[in-house]
């Protein structure tokens, strides 16, 4: 018997199986992934920082690549060089050699950079990171830096002690040239929660965090109540209610590049329609306060949201005033409730979970805000408008920082899951206290 | 009702299924059609080497200059096809999307234009294809070109791009409202205001103050002009001094003015152009392509009532930024050496031509200023001054953390602009944080 439990048991939870692996690759898998990055110094456009290295690592492409012209500059060096000079030069000429030489006595690196100096003879791109990147001794790593980091110095001192000017850029080029090949040699770029520290002491940051919030609260404020009236509108009978129901959603349906380019336009101080009005009832301080100011951005943004999901609201609101039963307003008529009364004391409280579920939706939305803001303002005027997904956006990807972006994303990440528990401890709650009454 | 429900059902079924058949056709016939080709290329090019499709991207070109480019490039290469990319016209819009495009090595573009402050970062990261080896091979001569865009290409003492045209800014005023274009900065705060009106125009001065790139070359050029910079020859910030703080206050003192645009905060190089060429403003500070814009008679107001100056000086005299473009061979391209045709066009004497005659763009080949085509199709070539100026401007901070530091210059400027902030604060605040992320 009890045997025959635990199989059922197993077979249940076999069943459940492929979504619980479901959820863990689309949902956790990403998460932990952001969170992973973030413990590094991790950029794409440098070169010494473009992996996720817990070790030291060797860039065998550029290295290659290097290479190839320090052995031949060398030798042009001791053909043109003098006296104590041509000692040293073959001194670090057999230093690097040897380096060298230890690097390929490894089979598997030499049959690499073998493969890598062909591709790179016919201009191939290396893509395979596999083959680009090569795990280093960490203290084969440092004397191999350190000994490249010695002679680029001494042939510095070098050139500076040259009377020939050509024989003194000469020796400046294989100067530089070998200090770039040290910078082939990759340490690890594992820095714990130093990201964190930063980000939470940038004033930046903050702002932008502080922008999000005044941005959400405002909008999903006053998406509520008008789309709360709105809501309330459409659920009544009236000829026509079919095409006004329709229509409340082109807003809706508008996708919101297109809609924040529109915007643009209608609030643009010189040519903009709806500024131009504005201005005229004297509702703005001057026709260009929409989109020139820290204020008017903000407000510019907040309304143009408003216009954009107010239909959204309304659509979710309307599907919870639907599952009011009708009997119970002509109880109340009868009982001689006034519409008021009616509002509050059934309308109201029968929506109320309706209406924790669209504020959760919007809420979320809101806090994630990034289209609307990109084309409409770009986080401008002087930043004021930078909602921390802008800010994430911009290290990520005009400034290629993945690590310090990564930050950003799971800051984002982490304020979402707040809301989303609040909201979620409230809607249960609210779930619970119906059942038990 | 039930038939007026239905005719409606109708209508709406109809408009959306024509909607849908437009959208998909439209895609669905454009990747179909570049998929052929494309397969139908790449089988004929390894057959017998026959015709290649590259994808040469740039900016919006609102000269027409590109096409004739590519135009006379497939006639002297029958063998290359070129497709062009248009990409957005703000350089940082620009640039986000090559590097996303790049660093996931996408092979998507082969050639493209990259602003004169990109190969350091390009380079650094591995995007763009170094270009020496056909430099070498084909006996390109570098001593041809101006000296400054060369070294913007150059970075570690490798080539990782080439000069297309060189940029400066220069003062744009209506000679039917003035004879006399202001020298100092002072007298043109003065003039703009006094003149602003006349003439039908509206406002006295249009530049570029939005928070973006062009708004680090506007801040630049100022303070050169008052003697500051941001990074010194030696790699050091010195943003934060008298110099600069005047530089940024006069900036300021225009911005806040009566005689530009309300909206100047919201002004870019395409909203300058426009209200230029509606006839809007008496003085502007843009680039030289405006020349040409001003002077196409279909829709310019201003034909033949615009003539250029340097701009005005401060302190230290006048100083221009220095822009220009260079072209670039995606580090991922599955067509190196037809890209390297396209960029060796492009840079030579041939392309730079034609980009003079039909953009207006000044070349960095020295001896194409004397080239009687290229002086008749833009007075401005002949003039000394031009050329002088050309070679005057001051550079943008070089360094391959380039982003970064334009990202704190255009939200600090800005804050200055919008008067959140005041222009020490704001050489403080630049200082600080420069340092910081050069430090990093």
């Amino acid at each position: 018997m009890k045997k025959f439990h635990l199989n059922e048991k197993r077979l249940g939870y076999l069943m459940i199986l492929p979504s619980i692996i479901l959820v863990v690759l689309i949902t956790l898998w990403p998460v932990a992934q952001s969170f992973y990055n973030s413990l590094f110094d991790y950029r794409l456009n440098d070169p010494t920082r473009s992996e996720r290295m817990l070790s030291a690592n060797m860039d065998l492409e550029r290295y290659v690549d290097n290479y190839f012209y320090i052995d031949s500059q060398l030798s042009n060096l001791e053909g043109s060089a003098d006296g104590d000079d041509i000692a040293t030069i073959q001194q670090a000429r057999e230093t690097i050699e040897g380096f060298h030489s230890e690097l390929a006595s490894d089979s598997e690196i030499n049959a690499k950079m073998e493969q890598i100096d062909e591709m790179l003879m016919n201009f191939q791109p290396i893509s395979d990171s596999d083959l680009k990147y090569a795990k280093l001794d960490n203290d084969f790593a440092e004397d191999y830096r350190t000994a490249l980091n010695s002679i680029s110095e001494e042939l510095q001192v070098m050139a500076g002690e040259a009377d020939n000017e050509d024989l003194a850029q000469n020796y400046e080029q294989t100067s530089s040239l070998i200090e770039a090949t040290s910078t082939n040699i990759l340490e690890s770029n594992f820095i714990g929660f130093s990201n964190y520290a930063k980000y939470l002491q940038d004033g930046r940051m903050w702002k932008s965090l502080s922008n999000t919030m005044i941005f959400t609260i405002a909008s999903v404020a006053f998406e509520l109540v008008l789309g709360l009236a709105v809501a309330l509108l459409i659920n009544r009978t009236f000829s026509g209610r079919g095409i006004v129901r329709a229509s409340v959603l082109i807003p809706w349906a508008i996708p919101t590049a297109v809609g924040a380019m529109m915007w643009g336009f209608l609030l643009d101080g010189q040519t903009g329609v709806i500024a131009h009005y504005f201005n005229e009832w004297n509702l703005i301080p001057n026709s260009s306060w929409l989109l020139s100011t820290s204020s008017g951005g903000m407000f510019s943004i907040i309304f143009a949201d408003v216009w954009k999901t107010t239909p959204y609201m309304a659509l979710l609101l309307l599907a919870g005033l639907q599952t009011i039963p009708n009997s119970l307003y002509e109880a109340s008529d009868v009982d001689g409730a006034n519409k008021f009364q009616q509002f509050f004391k059934i309308t109201l409280p029968l929506l109320k979970s309706s209406i924790l579920v669209a504020l959760l939706f919007r809420t979320l939305d809101a806090f994630r805000v990034f289209d609307l803001i990109y084309v409409l303002t770009g986080g401008g005027p002087a930043n004021a408008t930078e909602s921390i997904s802008i800010y994430a956006y911009i290290t990520l990807f005009s400034q290629q920082n993945f690590g310090e972006g990564s930050v950003l994303s799971v800051i984002v990440f982490l304020a979402v899951a707040l809301i989303s528990f609040i909201y979620v401890r409230l809607i249960g709650s609210d779930l619970f206290a119906g059942r038990t009454k | 009702m039930p038939q007026v429900k239905k005719l409606l059902l109708f209508g709406v079924l109809f408009l959306l299924v024509a909607f849908m058949a437009a959208c998909g056709g439209d895609g669905g016939s454009g990747t179909d059609d570049s998929e052929a080709e494309s397969n139908g290329e790449y089988e004929s090019a390894s057959e017998d080497g026959e015709q290649v499709t590259i994808v040469y991207a740039t900016g919006v070109d609102t000269t027409g200059k590109v096409e004739a480019q590519i135009e006379e490039f497939e006639e002297l290469n029958p063998n290359i096809k070129v497709d062009y990319r248009e990409m957005p016209s703000d350089t940082g819009q620009q640039h986000d999307q090559y590097v996303t495009m790049f660093s996931s090595q996408s092979s998507e573009i082969d050639v493209f234009n990259g602003d004169s402050i990109w190969p350091a970062e390009f380079a650094q990261a591995n995007y763009a294809l170094e270009l020496d080896r056909f430099i070498e091979a084909d006996g390109i001569d570098l001593e041809e070109h101006f000296d400054g865009p060369i070294q913007a290409g150059n970075f570690n003492g490798r080539q990782w791009a080439l000069p297309l045209f060189i940029d400066a800014s220069f003062l744009y005023y209506r000679t039917d409202v003035t004879e006399e274009p202001p020298t100092t900065w002072d007298e043109l705060i003065e003039q703009a205001g006094e003149l602003q009106g006349e003439g039908d125009t509206e406002f006295g001065y249009l530049l570029q103050a939005s928070q973006y790139e062009g708004l680090v070359t506007n801040f630049v050029e100022i303070i050169a002009s008052y003697g500051g910079e941001v990074i010194n020859e030696d790699n050091e910030v010195v943003v934060n001094s008298p110099e600069t703080i005047k530089g940024l206050e006069k900036l300021a003192e225009i911005v806040q003015s009566d005689f530009v645009p309300g909206n100047i905060l919201n002004f870019q190089e395409i909203e300058t152009e426009n209200a230029w060429i509606a006839g809007d403003a008496v003085f502007a500070r843009n680039w030289p392509y405006m020349q040409s814009s001003s002077n196409d008679e279909e829709r310019s107001e201003v034909v033949d009532n615009v003539q250029i100056a340097p701009l005005p000086a401060g302190d230290e005299g006048s100083a221009s930024a220095l822009g220009g473009w260079t072209a670039m061979i995606n580090r991922y391209t599955e067509h190196p050496e037809e890209s390297w045709e396209l960029v060796k066009y492009l840079a030579g004497e041939q392309g730079q031509k034609t980009g003079a005659i039909v953009g207006n763009h000044a070349p960095t080949i020295e001896a194409l200023y004397d080239d009687p085509e290229v002086q008749e199709a833009a007075p401005l070539f002949q003039n000394p001054e031009f050329v002088e100026g050309l070679s005057a401007a001051v550079p943008r901070p070089v360094s391959p953390i380039y982003p970064e530091i334009s990202d704190i210059i255009q939200i600090q400027v800005s804050q200055v602009l919008t008067g959140d902030q005041t222009a020490e604060q704001a050489a403080e605040n630049m200082q600080t944080q420069i340092e910081n992320a050069m430090e990093e």
